[in-house]
């Protein structure tokens, strides 16, 4: 899609400094202006899109576990360097993603992640209703600020049903204020709808994986092994899948 | 009393209660997300779910009597079929409350019914508990009216022989 754009861009300044030199030709003038505002623009635009492309550090392109492209997911939870991933299905208007985030990860937390046995990333189905795109929206808009899993702490938190207000604009703004990012940054970002394509994008991959429903959890191994765990399941299930791959 | 003791002294019905019990509690407890299946069977109750396994479980119970009860009532006793509709309507809608499109019928729902779906999903979700007291009421107003029922038409009918 960038190369496409960038491409685009200079197709375009080629066409305008063609029609341009036409003109300058008629005119029996050499004018080098156009040319170089249009060489300018867009060098300008190329620069532009490989700094946004570069400067989201979190966005990982080769990641890619099995059939899952987790590029555009979460920031890794945990030492990336785990031998066992766990990628977490998940929408933050879902009651038994929010059972199984107070209940059972706290422990795979506790006794997987911070042992650096297993890494976590979590990918967005936003099915539910259409706050669910703006919560998942607004979890990138506090990754910007590198308080991705805060964000996402506060949601669930939060959550008390699905498209019933808890998730509207007003308390997305409210929870990062609360949370102390900048606001107005924040605002800027979820008003501007950057992150929509990337949560619509994350629920398509989650969709291609062919869950029967929204709180799934894949677990790959080093030898790029998977298996799936669907529901929001106790720990000792985590625990028995992912103890033989380690 | 003295009614289901009548109803259920055919191992019949007794039966039939067993497996609407039963029928209906294992695709409700899988749905709501009490029991799982993969990798392996496991059931698992998290703190603050109780309130609504303790409501599928007397929704399902009270289904699994007044069910066989109308159909003893309609069959045994040749009446109508009026007050069965109740039973069928408490069981059904105590059913769709736990179908949350974040179950493992998600999907499904999503995609048989589209935005619809969502926004029924959104409230069978929202609504839960209030959805189940409700199907658990117009069910144990069911079996009462199945009781008094089953009750008056016996009595008449043993009048009947009487005479």
């Amino acid at each position: 899609m960038i190369k496409y754009l960038i491409s685009n861009d200079v197709d375009m300044g080629k066409k305008r400094t063609k029609n341009t030199s036409r003109k300058t030709n008629k005119k029996g003038k050499t004018n080098f202006k156009f040319p170089v505002i249009i060489a300018i623009v867009a060098v300008s635009s190329i620069a532009f899109l490989a700094m946004s492309f570069t400067d989201d550090s979190s966005i990982d392109t080769s990641k890619q576990y099995g059939t899952v492209d987790t590029s555009l997911g979460s920031p890794i939870l945990g030492s990336p360097d785990a031998p066992v991933t766990i990628i977490e299905f998940g929408d933050y208007q879902c009651p038994h993603c929010k059972k199984w985030f107070f209940d059972t990860k706290p422990i795979i937390v506790e006794n997987l992640i911070d042992t650096g046995k297993v890494n976590l990333q979590f990918l967005d189905i936003a099915l539910l209703g259409k706050d669910s795109v703006s919560a998942s929206a607004a979890t990138y808009c506090a990754e910007d600020q590198e308080k991705y899993w805060e964000y996402h702490s506060t949601l669930y938190s939060n959550q008390l049903g699905v498209d019933n207000g808890w998730a509207n604009t007003a308390n997305l703004k409210k929870y990062a204020s609360d949370l102390g990012l900048d606001v107005d940054l924040f605002a800027n970002c979820l008003d501007s709808g950057n992150y929509l394509p990337r949560v619509l994008k994350n629920t398509d991959v989650s969709r291609n994986v062919g869950f029967s429903g929204v709180t799934a959890f894949m677990i790959i191994g080093p030898n790029n092994q998977q298996d799936l765990i669907i529901g929001a399941q106790p720990y000792e299930v985590f625990k028995d899948v992912i103890e033989p791959m380690l | 009393m003295s009614e289901i003791k009548l109803v259920f002294s055919n191992y019949k019905y007794v039966a039939l209660s067993l497996a609407i019990f039963v029928g209906l509690l294992f695709p409700l407890l899988l749905i709501s997300e009490y029991i799982f299946l993969e990798p392996y069977f496991i059931a698992h109750v998290y703190s603050g779910t109780e309130l609504g396994l303790a409501l599928i479980v007397i929704m399902v119970g009270l289904a699994g009597l007044v069910l066989p009860m109308n159909i003893y009532r309609i069959k045994m006793l040749q009446t109508s079929k009026k007050k069965m509709s109740g039973g069928v309507l408490g069981s059904m809608i105590g059913s769709a409350a736990g179908a949350c499109g974040c179950g493992p019928v998600g999907f499904t729902v999503f995609s048989t019914f589209g935005s619809l779906g969502a926004t029924a999903s959104a409230f069978l979700t929202n609504y839960e508990i209030p959805i189940r007291i409700t199907a658990i009421a117009i069910l144990a107003l069911t079996l009462y009216t199945t009781s008094k029922s089953i009750q008056k038409e016996c009595h008449i009918n043993l009048k009947n022989q009487n005479e």
